[in-house]
Order: C-alpha cells, then structure tokens, then sequence
C-alpha cells in the first residue's frame, strides 16, 4: 500500500491505468469468470440478501400509498413537494456521473475511464429508474401520467409548455433512453465473449441472443465505434440539459431561496460531484469483494478524486454566491431565509450539508487522502449524505418560509417517506447486485484495447 | 522573431499613446463619457490577462501538448497584470462619476442603497477589494512565470511546484475574478443582482483570451520556434476548447435570461429591459449570432479547426463580439433603450489596447517562445518518432 502511494508521488503519468503482467487472455478470463466460473462469493447473498429486503418495503410502502394516497407522506401545503422531490433530484444527480465517463471522458480520450465505465454506465440506469419513480408517485394518480405527454388527447387538453415540470418529462426520459442505448451497444461485444464462453445451454442461449449475432468482424467493429462516437455526442449535452432542467424547476419557481440564477451549472456541478461520489462508494468494495485492484487502480481512485474536489469547489461556489447576493441583494426574503436556513428549525441540515459538501471533502487536497481506498470511501460517504441534506434544504426550507408569513409551515417526513426512500435504495442496490452477477462490470474487450495501447509504449 | 515583435511593440505604443492623448483630451471635454468608454475597454483588456491566467493555470493541472504551444503567449499575458493595476488609477480618481452608489454616498443620493451593498458599495472597500484582487493576480502570476523561466534554464523540474500552486490559484482566480465583475460592471446598476454573474465574466474572459491566443499562435506559426510544434492537432485542440467556452458562455447567459424572464420580477427584468429595446434589441441579436451561433457552427467542423489560418479569423470573430458584448453589458446602464457609441469608446479600446499589445510584444520578445518542460520535451520526442 504505501509502496503503491509512493509510486503515485514519484511519477503520476506512470502510474499504471492496468497493472502490469496482464494478457489478453487474463483479461478476459479473470472478468468473465466472475460471471460465468467463479462461484458466487458469500457477501453477494448477504448484500443481495439485505437490498432484496428493502425492495420489499418499498413495494409493500407504495402499495399502501396507492390505496391511501399521497396523504401517508409528510407534505402539506406549503411543502407539498417533501421527501418525493428531494430523493427525485438526489438520484437523477447521482446518474450523472456515468454518462459523464461513458460520453466525455470517451470525446476527450480519457484512458482511465475504461474499467469503471461499464457499471457508472449501470449505476446511472439504475438510479433514473430511482428517480423516475418519486415525481410518478407524487402524482397522486400515478396511472395518469401519461397526461404529461402532449398525446393528441380526445379531451383537448395539452401539458403547459411553459412549466419545467413538463420540461423534465422530455429531458428525463431522452436521458433513460440514451444511456440505456448506450450501455446495451458497449455490452454487445463482451455479451458475445460471454455466448463464447459460457458452458452451459441457457447462458449461452440467453447471451447470445443478447449478443445479437456479433462475430467480431472487421465491419462490426467499425460499425460499433461508428454508433458509440455517435451515442457519445448525443449523451454529452444530457450531462448538462437533465440537471439544468431539474434546476429550472426552482428557479422557476419564484419562492425566496429558489430563484437564484447560478442555480443551473451549480445543479449540473453537484450532480457530477454526487455521482462521482456514488462510483466510489460503489467502486471501492467491489475492487476489494472480487479482487479487482489490478484493473480499478488507485489511479483511477485518485482521479475520481480530483473530479470530486473539482466539483465540489463549484458546488462551494454557488452556496458562497447565494449567501454573498441574499445578504448584498437588500432583499428582505432573501436575507431572511438565508438567516432561517443558519438558525432556524433545519438549521442542523443547513450545517451538516456545509460540514458533508465543503468542510470533510477539502481533505482531497492531500495526495495521500486521494489514494486511500478507505478515506475516499467516508469522504465519499458524506458526499452522498451532504449532497441529499442540500436538496432537502433547497427544496423544504424556501418552501416553509415563503413570502407570507400566515402561509409558513412546517414539514417533516412520515414512516413511509423513509420506507420510500429506503426502499430504492434497496431496489438500486439489488439492481447493481444483479448486474454484477449476470454481465461484466468491467469492460473485457476495452481492457484488451487498453493493454494493447499500454504495451505499445 | 526578436526583431518582429519589438517592431510590434513599437508601433503599438505608438498607436496607443496617440490614442491615449486623444482619451486625455476626451476626459477634459466630458469626464464622465470618458469614464464609461475607458471602462469596457479596461475590462476588455484586462479580460485578456485575467482569461490567460485561469487557462495557464489549467494547463499546468491536465498538462495537454496544447497547452505548451501557447504557454508562453499566457505568460506575456498575465505579466501585464501590474501595468494594468496602474490603469485602474482612473476609475479610482472618478468613481463619483462612474458609479451612481458612490454617488450617493458622498450625497447625490441618486440611488437609495439598502441592504449589504450599503457596505459592500462604499468607495473605500471598492478600493481595498481592487488592491487585493490585483495582489492576488500579480502575486500568481510572478509564481508562474518566474517558475516557467527558471525550468528553461535548469535541469530541476518545477512540474510539482507549478501544480501545487494552480490547484488553490484557481480557486482564489474564481473568487477574485467574480467579485471584480460584480464590483466594476454589476455594480453599475445597483439595483440589480444575478448570482450566475460572476461566472458569465470568467467564462468570457476566458473565452476572449483563448481567442486572442489563437490568433497570436496563428501568426507566430509560420517562423520558428513555434512552426515545428504547432501541427494541426494542436490547433484542433485549441478549436475544442475555444468551442467548449463558446457553448459555455451561450449556455450561462441563456441561462440567466431565461431564469429572469420566466419570472418578470420588478427588481430583475429591467436589466433585460434596458438591453432589448431600441437599439440594444439588435445588438443582443449581433450577439446571439457572432458571439454563438456562427462560431458554434464553424467550430464544429474539423476542416476549420485545424487550419489555423481559418481558426484564427473565428477567434478574430469570437474577440470582437467579447468586446460588443461587453458594450452591451455596460452601456445600457448610462443609456438606456437606444443604442449609444461615443467615439471615445473606439479611442479608449485602441488607447488601452496599444499600450497592452505594446507590453504583450516586449514581454514575449524577452523569452524563449516555447517552454523547456519536461513533458512536452517528450511529446515533441513522440511526435518525431511517429
């Protein structure tokens, strides 16, 4: 461990994005094997296990939330966007950080996002499908959602154009479909090395219809760069329109602490910097559960890192930006709310999302941190809980205190927003568990390309 | 080279003390006019510096072969920082003039003030905020040049050093920049506020000095050194990034402009008001097209991007727009709802900008023109090699 550290601060351009004594053979066999030979190690029942459980709650909780209604929740007027909101923009940000590897580390040529693109890819499907759930239940009538779409209706009614609301529709679902498309083409080839070796009847069956006849051909393959390029251009602008839309949402949305125009890229900022939180959260006991360090090096630990103290300096900038205008503006609502985020009743929220977001991550300065698995892991930990603690304070202190005070109330969540809440997390872990079980998590055939540019040097 | 660019630096000076004497002489006929035309052309200039400093710093964190082309066009740039402090004298001597919430606070009481600005706007910690931000700017930029100019010399690498302090330097850029902004042009309307504010400057800024970059590398490229390094990927590359800011700029104006009209907030949308009626309206159309839409699209194409010569005339486009842009930001605040140029405007932009050329000329004439840097030593290796 600490030989690797010194390596790093000896030479950062040479530290390996592979470990060094690979073939391609090893590549292939190690990641593969995972699927197909290996037995399933004993912690993937017990994670599956525990995640498995919480799917329940959340079936049984929504269950009960169809037939109750919206009620069991803890919002009210004012705050009638509570928990559902909060955990909706947690987990659409949360998705960002895949689709920033899968699509502009891909335009930049950026090496080391090879061995954790496949399962940020996954992890960013997984928590849309997440999100996508709260603003459906939040409805009220969620068999009605389809009124969201401008469907040439016998009722002559069409969804206002001029409202984010409809806006996240298009932009939320583009995004699913996208990345979905995207992660399934960058399957195929490895789907066919799985057909190829797979021993028994159904794996193959099912992987190579899957596989959709791929044969590694000269033409497939130029086809398949081809379509990737172009799914990359197509996903880039998703990174930033999703969030900016989400972010529109408040700003739009006139209440004291909401409309405040840095909101947009700041949005996109903490996206970025709560999904990168998320792989590392992600990446690191997988790493250690499979013994994957060869291929998850503590390069790319580090640059994970990096793109998190990048992010989260932006993120530092918008808070600074709205105390310094709240407090300049002369603006009596602004500066009130302001004072009520820092010492009113979610003032404990206010300073824990400032000690999660700002104060802990400011340790990935040192090189050290940023090469710890474990430091990156609690730093990444905080990052989650600071960053869902932010949208909370976003989303129910303006909310709270608007600009009458005879409309001021109160909210707090009920049983069943936690067992909401809780529960997709459940679902988004089964998810992962799932994946990792059925499909490579890690890219077998760009790892072989990568060891091929690596030995050229 | 050496001889080329001291003729350029002379003939620079000469245009800009021409001018200067001309804006001396504007000054005495109507002060204020004077004022507000020197102040979109300070900025414009000093946007140069400020933008070259936030990309040299970049670059000496990703470390890209593009990078090393125009370092030490960056560096020229950002050692103009104190001649630029002593230009800023003006503003200080005519704030009264300038500013209507100095203006108020010696009792003109034009504008009421309320709230914070009622401190953060006085004319004394205006003047301590701009000596610290030129502090800032000076103090990092005499790190990095000193530090790039002793690698030339010395087999020690100063890779670390410069890293260490690009990180941290860039976090004190984003703050001093933004405040900057919001002091010397927000402030001019004093009613208003936006929080995106500070980002759209950094942003432009940004964008107009990589512009500026491109065309001085363009024109620099046909001799050595700079003939053998440039190849078309490099000018690609600067392509990329100039097209990244372009979007990035678009995509944070828009931003504040559809934030604000959705809203049509009494205290907010007058700004955009004042800046789309009358003569503005086509102003801010000019804009849209020559600041986004023309270079978006040129930009996207390969062709154009690694011809130097066409990059070069994009970013010739992209520069002037910045200037438009920052017309269009400002003046509006003295003359609302009818477009306005004054010829001191055109005499204060030639006046700054050939002083600043002529300090840009004799700088970069006083070292190497490509940097002894390790890394690029290397890409320059591989390159040959291939």
């Amino acid at each position: 461990m600490a030989d690797e550290v010194d390596k790093i601060l000896a030479s950062e351009e040479i530290a390996p994005v592979i470990e060094p004594g690979h073939t391609y053979a090893s590549i292939t066999d190690k990641i593969s094997a995972i699927v197909l030979t290996r037995p399933t190690p004993m912690l993937w029942y017990v994670g599956f296990g525990i995640s498995f459980v919480f799917v329940l709650i959340l079936l049984f909780a929504v269950s009960y939330l169809l037939t109750k209604g919206v009620g069991i929740w803890g919002i009210n007027i004012p705050v009638a966007w509570g928990f559902a909101i909060v955990n909706f923009v947690w987990w659409i940000g949360i998705g960002h950080a895949g689709t920033l590897i899968s699509a502009i580390l891909l335009l930049l040529r950026q090496k080391w996002r090879n061995s954790i693109n496949r399962f940020a890819e996954a992890m960013t499907i997984f928590a849309v499908m997440c999100a996508g759930l709260f603003p459906l239940l939040h409805l009220g009538r969620p068999w009605y959602f389809y009124w969201l779409f401008p469907y040439p209706s016998t009722m002559d009614i069409q969804p206002q154009f001029r409202s984010p609301l409809v806006w996240d529709v298009f932009a939320v679902s583009t995004y699913f479909t996208v990345s979905l498309l995207f992660w399934y083409v960058g399957l195929i080839p490895d789907l066919a090395t799985l057909r190829d070796r797979a021993r028994k009847r159904f794996p193959r069956f099912a992987y190579g219809m899957l596989a959709m006849g791929w044969r590694g051909s000269a033409v497939h393959w130029h086809r398949y760069e081809t379509a990737s390029l172009l799914l990359a251009g197509l996903a880039t602008p998703l990174v930033v329109s999703v969030h900016t839309v989400v972010s529109f949402d408040f700003t739009i949305g006139l209440v004291p602490g909401w409309h405040s125009t840095i909101f947009p890229p700041y949005f996109v900022a903490g996206a970025i910097y709560s999904g990168f939180a998320m792989v590392l959260t992600l990446a690191i006991p997988l790493r250690k559960m499979y013994g994957l360090e060869d291929f998850i090096t503590l390069r790319h630990l580090k640059n994970m890192g990096e793109v998190m103290l990048a992010t989260g300096l932006i993120v530092a900038y918008g808070y600074m930006m709205e105390g310094f205008v709240s407090w300049y503006s002369g603006s009596p609502f602004e500066r009130y709310l302001m004072f009520y985020r820092m010492h009113g009743a979610y003032r404990y929220m206010f300073w824990a999302l400032l000690l999660f977001n700002i104060v802990i991550p400011q340790a990935l300065w040192i090189l050290r941190v940023r090469t710890s698995p474990l430091a990156l892991f609690i730093i990444a930990i905080c990052v989650n809980v600071g960053m869902w603690l932010e949208r909370y304070v976003i989303v129910v202190v303006s909310l709270s205190r608007d600009f009458m005070p005879s409309a001021w109330g109160m909210y707090s969540g009920t049983i069943w927003d936690y067992a909401v809440f809780a529960g997709t997390i459940g679902l988004f872990l089964a998810l992962m568990f799932v994946f990792v079980r059925l499909l490579p998590m890690i890219s077998i055939f760009e790892m072989r390309g990568l060891l091929h540019e690596e030995s050229e040097k | 080279m050496r001889e080329r660019l001291d003729a350029i630096r002379n003939r620079a000076l000469i245009v800009g003390v021409v001018a200067t004497v001309l804006c001396i002489i504007g000054a005495f006929l109507d002060a204020r006019q004077f004022l507000r035309s020197y102040l979109v052309a300070y900025v414009f200039w000093l946007g140069l510096p400020l933008g070259s400093l936030a990309i040299l710093m970049l670059h000496h964190l990703v470390g890209g072969r593009w990078g090393f082309i125009i370092q030490r066009l960056l560096e020229a740039a950002v050692k103009t920082f104190p001649a630029m402090a002593l230009l800023f004298l003006p503003f200080i001597i005519g704030i009264r003039r300038l500013y209507p919430w100095a203006a108020a606070h010696a009792g003109g009481a034009e504008h009421v003030v309320t709230g914070g600005k009622a401190v953060y706007l006085s004319p004394a910690f205006f003047t301590a905020r701009a000596v610290f931000y030129f502090a800032v700017w000076i103090a990092c930029s005499y790190a990095l040049t000193k530090w790039s100019r002793e690698q030339d010399r010395s087999e020690v690498s100063f890779i670390g050093r410069l890293q260490n302090l690009s990180g941290p330097g860039l976090a004190l850029y984003g703050l001093t920049s933004t405040f900057s902004a919001i002091d010397w042009i927000m402030s001019l309307e004093p009613e208003w506020y936006s929080t995106i504010y500070g980002m759209i400057f950094m942003v432009s800024h940004g964008m107009a000095a990589l512009a500026f970059a491109i065309i001085a590398a363009r024109l620099l490229a046909d001799d050595p050194p700079l003939a053998g390094a440039a190849a078309p990927d490099q000018f690609q590359d600067l392509g990329n990034l100039l097209l990244a800011l372009v979007m990035f700029w678009a995509y944070l104006s828009f931003s504040q402009f559809l934030i604000i009209w959705a809203e049509n907030l009494s205290e907010e949308i007058p700004w955009y008001v004042r800046r789309a009626t009358g003569g503005w309206r086509y102003v801010a159309l000019l804009l849209i097209i020559f600041q986004f839409a023309l270079p978006f699209l040129l930009l996207l194409s390969r062709m154009a991007k690694r011809r130097a010569r066409s990059l070069a005339w994009i970013a010739l486009v992209v520069l002037i727009m910045h200037w438009v842009d920052l017309l269009w930001l400002t003046a509006p605040a003295f003359h609302p709802s009818s477009f306005y140029l004054h010829w001191l405007d055109l005499a204060a932009l030639i006046a700054v900008g050939g002083l600043w050329i002529g300090a840009f000329a004799h700088y970069l004439g006083a070292t190497a023109l490509l940097p002894n840097d390790p890394r690029f030593v290397e890409a320059l290796r591989e390159a040959e090699a291939t």
